[in-house]
């Protein structure tokens, strides 16, 4: 339906109603393209005068479609008008009425009564986080620093997470504040972007660029750069984190990868107890590898050679560095066919070391467990990403260790493999946010959407002080 | 209700408020006087404004007005809801927001949902009870038409008034049941064993084991009826369980009279292990053919969240042979998960039972999840297949490539070009 351009006496409503199929939702979705044309508020007025006149009443969802409009032309008065019809006819509203709400009155000079809104909704229900979004950006707008925080405080004490905007209008707002607090509170939110893994977009650097820059007598200066591939700055010489994790770190991630991983619900779902203790005796007996290979994986290399072929080619080219390697497989390898070669596969055996899983179970889970029990020293070849262990694991602190850890270990980019590999080889410094105190590095990414969680922004920050 | 609602306000609305400002009169205007008094008002909106200009604030007077009425009434209401009242509320104005939200909801229901964990949990919750009211709405309306045409149908019969000449006596539903329990009575002495493994409760939410136990009424009543039924064992059976509660709300008392076996033993308690076949869709093995003195276990487990490899661990666990329907030997599999229901096992089971034939056995798995059979000879097939991908354009005919090669390595590889 296309909306009329001018206001129509009751009569042209009327028939434009009757003209329409479904009379019934006649208002609903002329309202809705009204939306979407973003027609003047007037026009809107003059359908809910002819739906007043008509039933005595306007429903609810009819108002709600209504606000939209108001909100999305920032008539404050009209919202407020709606307000106060809404607020007496209804005892409580409804999220979307006070998204809308929220969102149209915390642009407006009357900001604050978007704040005691989002404290009405506190009573029936825990507020989105758009709603704190809006308060927040409306406090920070008008200087509010210490309100803005407090309200940001609050949502991190609910679960609620943040989107980037919001910390975004934390360091633009605070440009040129001085204030040891407010300082403590921004380098708060550098540490929780550190703690959960999160790159922030280029908007979002480009203000904590410019806060930094603007905080008097701090002396800061950012540059914008690439990390060497060795880990060190090139603007400040610095070097950056590396990749290993912390004893304690790396203690939990194994003992969680040999309880939710290989163990999970059933031991019997991935492997069988008596595989597994008979795998243990023998990683213990062999300790400790350099590499270890999924070996099945490698083998699917190239699609053109024998399976084998490219499982030796792999191994030749990792034994030549005098490493210790372990393979991994199934035991149908061990079977003579056309694309296991026995002669091969024994030229291999002495070359590495070869265990062979049943062949319904999974050789994935082992190929963690030997490179964890190894120690730090020790990486591994494979170019599955994943996903479906990190998927096992029980909390996101421990998901965020398994990615630290595999982007430090795994090795899937080799010159020997050719272009076969499309993934970064190990990483030997850490992909987060992190400081010295006279210098901040912080990665971010070029585009708003990371498209897969394996993959780090290659860009960054570097802020050092004079 | 709604519609109701609204004729009144339309009375209250449009009619008495111009004059209730000016008159002081409130309600207690007859009925008759409405139209009377809605002519007028029109009359005196257009005589106030010749210009024909709109007041475009005219709603909120409106609305406003009605509020004044609709507060003095609503003042002795108590201020503070409890936590109940307020989420039936809420719901009020979900419902009013034309969210999918029932209409009726009962307190146990009220409460499933302020447990639910998260707002989606919320939202999911209600728009299953929403569709359910939908279902149940249908059906009634459905009934009450039958009802009517029965009537009507019994009306026209009465008036013709004719009976019927016939050697047998109308073989009711009774005779026809007692014809059934002979049979499944015979099939528990003598006929093949079929185990239901009911040792998943843990591993299932509350609706998986109520659709489980739907499942398995249906399988029971297909295999009553089928000419030559199994003995259904159901094992590993705890009293007490959600699945004996929800079988008790499907049968009530013919519980105690159903012709199947059900046992907290372990299969293996009860059968030789070398004869025991574990069904699941997870194993490696793939079911040459149906072999009359095996006895095949199915798992009695719904799995809405793919957890892959339960039953293979099961069966695992207790070293039993395992295997698996085979669905790619004979369909051409386009989409969905391999595990099927377990009425549709029953009825392949049974089919292959009584026949033999795969093809008419797999004729039950639902016909959305595969293109076609491919008993054909290979060079058939391929051929259909070439014809497919000249159907589908470019890029397509590489995915289908791509899903074939998927489904069927090595033997069945088409020619490159």
């Amino acid at each position: 339906v296309q909306p009329p351009e001018k206001p129509l006496q009751a009569e042209e409503w009327n028939k434009l109603r009757e003209d329409f199929q479904l009379p019934e939702i006649f208002e609903e979705v002329m309202l809705n393209s009204m939306i979407r044309c973003n027609s003047p508020i007037d026009v809107a007025k003059s359908l809910l005068t002819h739906v007043a006149k008509r039933n005595g009443d306007v429903a609810y969802n009819v108002l709600v479609k209504y606000l939209t409009l108001c909100v999305q032309q920032g008539q404050v008065s009209e919202i407020r008008d709606v307000y106060d019809i809404m607020k007496v006819r209804f005892k409580i509203l409804e999220d979307g009425a006070y998204n809308l709400l929220i969102k149209g009155l915390s642009n407006s000079d009357q900001w604050r009564m978007a704040l005691t809104l989002l404290e009405e909704i506190k009573k029936i229900t825990i507020p989105s986080r758009t709603c704190y979004e809006s308060c927040i950006k409306a406090a920070s707008r008008h200087q509010e620093m210490k309100l803005a925080f407090e309200l940001y405080n609050e949502m991190m004490a609910k679960g609620v997470v943040p989107t980037l905007d919001v910390l975004q209008s934390f360091f633009h707002f605070s440009r040129g504040v001085n204030g040891a607090e407010l300082q403590k509170e921004l380098f708060g939110i550098l540490l929780y972007l550190r703690e959960n893994q999160i790159y922030p977009h280029k908007t979002l650097m480009r203000s904590i660029k410019l806060w930094f820059e603007s905080i008097p007598g701090g002396n800061w200066r950012g540059r914008l750069t690439k990390i060497k591939d060795s880990g060190q700055c090139p603007v400040c010489n610095h070097q950056l984190e590396d990749s290993n994790l912390t004893e304690e770190e790396y203690s939990n991630l194994s003992e969680s990868l040999i309880r939710d991983v290989i163990h999970g619900t059933d031991t019997f779902r991935k492997t069988s107890p008596k595989e597994f203790e008979a795998f243990q005796t023998f990683v213990e007996s062999r300790l400790p590898f350099d590499i270890v290979i999924d070996g099945l994986n490698v083998s699917h290399i190239k699609s053109r050679k024998m399976q084998c072929e490219n499982l030796f080619d792999a191994v030749n080219c990792l034994a030549k560095e005098n490493a210790r390697l372990l393979v991994l497989g199934r035991k149908h390898m061990l079977m003579n066919s056309s694309n296991w070669k026995r002669e091969i596969m024994k030229e291999m055996q002495n070359k590495a070391d070869f265990f062979f899983a049943e062949n319904i179970s999974e050789d994935d889970a082992f190929l963690l467990y030997a490179t964890l029990r190894s120690g730090k020293h020790c990486k591994f070849v494979t170019r599955d990403f994943l996903r479906d262990h990190k998927a096992c694991l029980s909390d996101s602190v421990r998901r965020h260790l398994f990615r630290k850890w595999q982007r430090g270990h795994q090795i899937s980019k080799k010159k020997c493999f050719s272009s076969v590999f499309s993934q970064q080889p190990a990483f030997r410094y850490d992909c987060v946010v992190q400081t010295t105190g006279d210098t901040w590095h912080i990665p971010y990414k070029d585009v708003f959407e990371e498209k897969h969680s394996y993959q780090v922004p290659r860009k960054w920050l570097c802020i050092q002080q004079k | 209700m709604q519609s109701a609602n609204m004729l009144l306000r339309k009375i209250v609305g449009s009619s008495v408020l111009p004059f209730a400002a000016q008159h002081g009169m409130k309600k207690d205007l007859f009925p008759l006087s409405r139209t009377l008094s809605l002519s007028l008002c029109l009359k005196q909106d257009k005589s106030c404004e010749p210009s024909e200009k709109l007041d475009l604030d005219e709603w909120k007077k409106v609305m406003k007005s009605r509020l004044q009425e609709e507060v003095s009434e609503t003042v002795s209401e108590p201020k503070e809801l409890s936590s109940l009242a307020a989420a039936r509320e809420t719901l009020e104005m979900w419902r009013l927001a034309g969210r999918a939200v029932p209409e009726k909801i009962s307190e146990d229901q009220l409460k499933t949902f302020m447990e639910c964990p998260s707002k989606s949990a919320k939202k999911k919750y209600l728009k299953y009870l929403h569709i359910k009211e939908l279902y149940k709405k249908n059906d009634k309306r459905k009934m009450d038409e039958k009802r009517e045409r029965r009537l009507e149908a019994q009306d026209e019969a009465s008036k013709t008034d004719e009976t019927k000449k016939s050697s047998f006596v109308c073989l009711w539903t009774s005779t026809m049941d007692k014809a059934y329990n002979w049979r499944a009575a015979q099939s528990m002495i003598f006929g093949q064993p079929l185990v239901f493994d009911m040792s998943y409760e843990k591993e299932m939410s509350v609706r998986e084991v109520t659709n489980t136990v739907r499942q398995l009424v249906l399988s029971e009543s297909c295999n009553r009826r089928s000419v030559d039924p199994f003995h259904i064992h159901f094992c590993n059976f705890k009293d007490d369980s959600l699945y004996q509660r929800e079988f008790i709300k499907h049968y009530r008392e013919a519980w105690d009279k159903l012709l199947i076996t059900v046992t907290d033993q372990c299969y293996t308690e009860i059968f030789p292990k070398d004869k025991l076949i574990y069904l699941t869709a997870d194993s490696p093995k793939v079911m040459k053919t149906f072999d009359h003195d095996k006895i095949y276990i199915v798992g009695s487990m719904v799995d809405k969240s793919i957890k892959t490899g339960v039953s293979l661990a099961r069966a695992k666990r207790l070293g039993l042979e395992t295997a698996a329907l085979p669905l790619e030997k004979y369909l051409l599999w386009s989409t969905g998960a391999k595990n099927l229901t377990l009425d549709q096992m029953m009825h392949i089971l049974l089919t292959l039972k009584d026949t033999a034939d795969w093809k008419k056995a797999l004729e039950f798995v639902p016909k959305r999840k595969y293109c076609g059979f491919v008993n054909k000879p290979v060079k058939d097939l391929k051929k259909t297949l070439d014809l497919i991908n000249t159907l589908k354009l470019g890029k397509a005919r590489e995915e289908v490539e791509k899903k074939f090669a998927k489904n069927y390595p090595k033997k069945y590889r088409l020619k490159q070009k």
